[in-house]
């Protein structure tokens, strides 16, 4: 986001300059000139090295066959042998493809309902309703997935749970339904209770993008003629969408990593084969059994696919759109 | 100039983000590569042992252990105090959560051991990490008393593997000599039902069917028109085991050997749910399920609603172990509805099985405390273990504090009245005020120990479990029910220990595995399965029974399960040899 707005506020004729080679000379120049912005940029650039650079000595690890009392030379050195057992590993396929799928099924769900309920509020002309409706619709952010968790399960049960009671009710069933025991449902159990938990905190951002869209774009589109619904379609969605791309971008690059919580915490013996998700395959078969090694394989994995998707949805987004991240 | 600048301030501003992008994706990859370094042990400390007389001076350990302690109050509890009042010691423990498994491999990989580990068969992974002190020395030195309670045998039984005779871990899960004196396992049915269905015997899985179905045509629902439960399974995580798949063995004469089944004779190893007769259990469940006697919930609540659905007491018959369900009986019995407490009986799947609850182990080294190389003052640690399994230490963590919990009439210990009903009935506040519980104290775990049923010097027993104290902890349904059935305890209605051949490994769940063997990958492969498969089968149809457990047999093969048996017979083989030779 930064990147863009500071495209934005360079005159069109710098532009061209830019794409001269600079040489030696004139990069020294330039260090010189702004030996300040770089001094001040030096701290986060350590941060960033010792954690995030530093640790990557760790993925050695999958090359071996790690031991922890051993020192690095003492190690065993086996190669590719972990991700081959990775690659042919059922479990593992299974996992990725739970994985793809409940991200591919939030991330559509992440956007098209934050996105929605956003507009919805900001097109909200009493004031008090907007607040309070927002405080309440973000509320359940802060309730933990262990909690969130206990309540789906709850609402869901066969026995006196909400759901199918209301069902029933209205006679839309006629005996309760298992909806936990049900292995094809968990997908959309999960993408479910993560929209009521995440909608209202998601949509923030998007409020205050909404809020930076001038009025004055408005009052112009409202003297000639434009419907409420104009005007959001015309000016609210073309005004956040750079803060939209920028969020999928960054969303994209995280497909893989969902974190396992919620799916552990609302799956059961009965559904494992659609709850399984890599980080939790990597915990039990990697941490949980001391393979170091094969975890480290596992998320190496995961942060290389991570990567290749980034870049690849980056530059899509370059061409087609000319807004990016990177 | 003015715009050059702002090209490289774009340029930075590009390379900075593009940099913490990077750090974020990168974050997430990087395992922690710490290695262990400190492997020598340097048990050498025993040098400044010259202050031999007991040294009470603060010393603060840490302490890991894979079972959770709810109750433990960082010492603060009345028998803590006085245990740091007499060793100085206090203790910062720390309990796993979860699966243990996961956090003694972190504690491995972290290097940073805490003093004192008690991580059951997970020690393997300290001891690969060379993080385990051996103390044999030290208990030669300085333990006369872990010595004294362990004696020869214990100790052969405490070393670590037959390939290295070290002692790693003090046995403290096992008690010397440890007779049972009540069961809390079996069947449990509650007492209302068998009471009306006239106290029947209850031998088999028919009679137990009976009862429940008897007593769910009289009353449907309980008085709020909910509805009442036949039986219900808690499939939680590893409650898994206890009340779904352990129940297969013991029902069917096999004893608890974890997931295999041993010959007594040959030593021969079956990955127990490929027994005939455990298909024939597993399909009597999927007839409860048929003829909806079985909680349809059973596979799919968590442990919290498990025991809330039985603290409403609805649920007529369960198939778990007494600390399983505890919670949820305690809370009845706090409201006074005694008689929706539960019985167990030594239920089996027909008559010519005998119920294998009691099936003697011998006594079971293996699981217990040990010493990291991390500590400190290794011979401090083990004076305080030491001091625990002296006869002073454990009637304190057993019994209490004298005047207290317990008072001296004519020689023995005798528990005033009203301390043993706050143990039994208000356990949970109890324990916590005093580190005393009426299963276990908070500290029973801590260091060698006798068992139920041995007596100390003054001629009482070293732990409060012992038949007149059993019988004094019925309440007076308890009391009604047992009478009918001619019994004084629980147990008196299951097959004696004597009944069965003594297993010369102890137990297989209970060998260590070494942290390189195949057996832990294909163990937990078979689990997976196993896990995913039996509630299919159980909640099939009838008629596709056979086929969800054929299909079942047949994954079980791919996956490797003969190769697991052949490679676990040779654990078994070997702790034999280590034992008794």
């Amino acid at each position: 986001m930064k990147a863009e707005t500071v495209t934005a506020q360079i005159p069109p004729d710098t532009r061209k300059r830019n794409k001269k080679p600079a040489s030696g000379g004139r990069f020294w120049k330039t260090f010189k000139n702004q030996k300040y912005l770089y001094m001040m940029s030096i701290p986060f650039v350590i941060w960033a090295f010792v954690f995030s650079y530093l640790p990557l000595w760790g993925w050695t690890m999958a090359f071996q066959k790690y031991k922890p009392a051993r020192s690095f030379f003492e190690q065993e050195w086996v190669g590719f042998e972990h991700f081959k057992t990775l690659f042919s590993d059922t479990q593992f396929l299974l996992a990725l493809r739970n994985t793809l799928a409940m991200s591919s099924m939030g991330l559509v769900a992440g956007f098209i309902f934050p996105i929605t309920f956003a507009i919805l509020l900001n097109e909200v002309r009493l004031g008090i309703f907007k607040r309070f409706a927002q405080t309440v619709s973000y509320l359940p952010h802060f309730v933990s997935w262990v909690v969130a968790a206990g309540i789906v399960t709850k609402m869901l049960s066969s026995e006196n749970g909400l759901v199918n009671d209301i069902l029933l009710g209205i006679g839309f069933i006629d005996a309760p339904v298992q909806f936990m025991a049900q292995g094809h449902l968990f997908w959309g159990i999960v993408t479910l209770s993560d929209v009521w938990k995440e909608t209202g905190w998601n949509a923030i951002i998007y409020l205050a993008a909404i809020s930076g869209i001038g009025p004055e774009l408005y009052e112009a589109a409202r003297v000639d003629g434009a419907s409420r619904l104009r005007q959001v379609w015309h000016i609210t969605l073309p005004g956040i969408r750079p803060t939209i791309i920028v969020l999928l971008i960054m969303s994209i690059g995280n497909l893989l990593n969902i974190g396992f919580e919620k799916q552990f915490l609302l799956q059961n013996n009965l559904v494992t084969d659609y709850a399984q998700v890599l980080d939790l395959y990597s915990l039990k078969y990697g941490l949980g059994m001391a393979r170091y090694s094969y975890g480290t394989a596992i998320n190496i994995f995961n942060s290389v696919i991570s990567v290749v998707l980034l870049f690849t949805i980056n530059g899509l987004f370059k061409r087609t759109t000319k807004e990016s991240l990177l | 100039m003015a715009s050059n600048r702002q090209i490289k301030a774009k340029a930075s501003a590009i390379t900075l983000t593009s940099v913490m992008m990077l750090g974020l994706l990168a974050g997430c990859g990087g395992n922690n590569g710490n290695t262990a370094g400190n492997t020598g042990g340097n048990a050498a400390n025993s040098g400044n042992a010259a202050n031999t007389a007991a040294d009470t001076s603060p010393l603060n350990m840490t302490f890991f252990s894979s079972d959770p302690n709810p109750n433990w109050t960082g010492m603060q509890d009345e028998v803590g105090k006085v245990l740091t009042e007499k060793t100085g010691v206090t203790l910062e423990a720390e309990f796993a959560v979860g699966d243990p498994g996961q956090k003694v491999a972190l504690i491995a990989a972290s290097g940073e051991y805490p003093d004192l580990i008690s991580a059951k068969t997970d020690i393997s992974k300290l001891v690969d990490a060379g993080a385990m002190l051996d103390l044999t020395d030290l208990i030669e030195k300085h333990a006369p008393n872990i010595k004294k309670v362990l004696g020869e045998e214990g100790l052969k039984r405490s070393r670590y593997s037959d390939d290295d005779h070290a002692i790693y871990a003090i046995p403290t899960y096992a008690g010397v000599d440890n007779k049972y004196f009540d069961a809390g396992g079996g069947f449990e049915l509650q007492h209302r039902a068998v009471k009306e269905a006239g106290y029947p015997e209850i031998k088999t899985v028919q009679d137990f069917e009976n009862v429940i179905k008897a007593y769910l045509e009289k009353h449907p629902t309980d008085e709020n028109g909910n509805k009442n439960i036949g039986l219900t399974l808690n499939a939680d995580d590893w409650y898994m085991y206890i009340t779904v798949t352990n129940p297969a063995f013991i029902t069917t004469g096999s004893p608890d050997d974890g997931e295999y089944a041993i010959d007594i004779d040959t030593q021969e190893v079956t990955y127990h749910f490929r027994r005939p007769a455990e298909k024939e259990y597993f399909r009597w469940l999927n007839h409860m399920n048929d003829i909806g006697l079985l909680d349809p919930e059973s596979f799919v609540q968590k442990y919290d609603q498990y025991k809330a659905k039985i603290a409403t007491g609805r649920v007529i018959g369960l198939i778990d172990q007494d600390w399983g369900y505890g919670d949820g009986e305690r809370a009845l019995k706090a409201e006074g509805k005694l008689d929706q407490g539960y019985g167990h009986y030594p239920v089996t799947l027909s008559e010519e099985y005998k119920e294998a609850s009691f099936w003697p182990t011998g006594f079971m080294g293996g699981n217990g405390i040990g010493i990291s190389v991390d500590a400190e003052d290794p011979v401090r640690a083990i004076k305080f273990l030491d001091y625990l399994a002296s006869d002073e230490g454990q009637v304190l963590i057993n019994w209490g504090i004298e005047g207290k919990h317990y008072n001296v009439v004519d020689g023995k210990r005798v528990i005033p009245e009203d301390v043993n009903d706050r143990k039994y009935n208000d356990t949970t506040n109890f324990q916590k005020e005093t580190g005393l519980g009426n299963v276990g104290s908070n500290y029973a775990l801590l260091s060698a120990h006798y068992g139920d049923g041995v007596l100390d010097p003054t001629g009482s027993y070293y732990t409060t479990r012992f038949p007149e104290q059993v019988t004094a902890g019925y309440n007076a349904v308890e009391k009604e029910t047992l009478a009918a059935y001619k019994a004084n305890t629980w147990k008196d209605l299951f097959p004696k220990e004597e009944e069965f051949k003594v297993k010369p490994w102890g137990a297989a769940w209970n060998i260590t595995i070494p942290g390189d063997s195949e057996i832990v990958v294909l163990d937990n492969k078979l689990k997976d399965i196993t896990w995913k498969r039996i509630p299919e089968a159980i909640l099939s149809k009838p008629a596709d029974f056979d086929k969800v457990w054929d299909a079942y047999l047949a994954e079980l093969d791919k996956a490797g399960v003969e190769k697991a048996e052949d490679l676990r017979e040779e654990l078994v083989k070997q702790r034999v040899k280590l034992w008794n030779e």
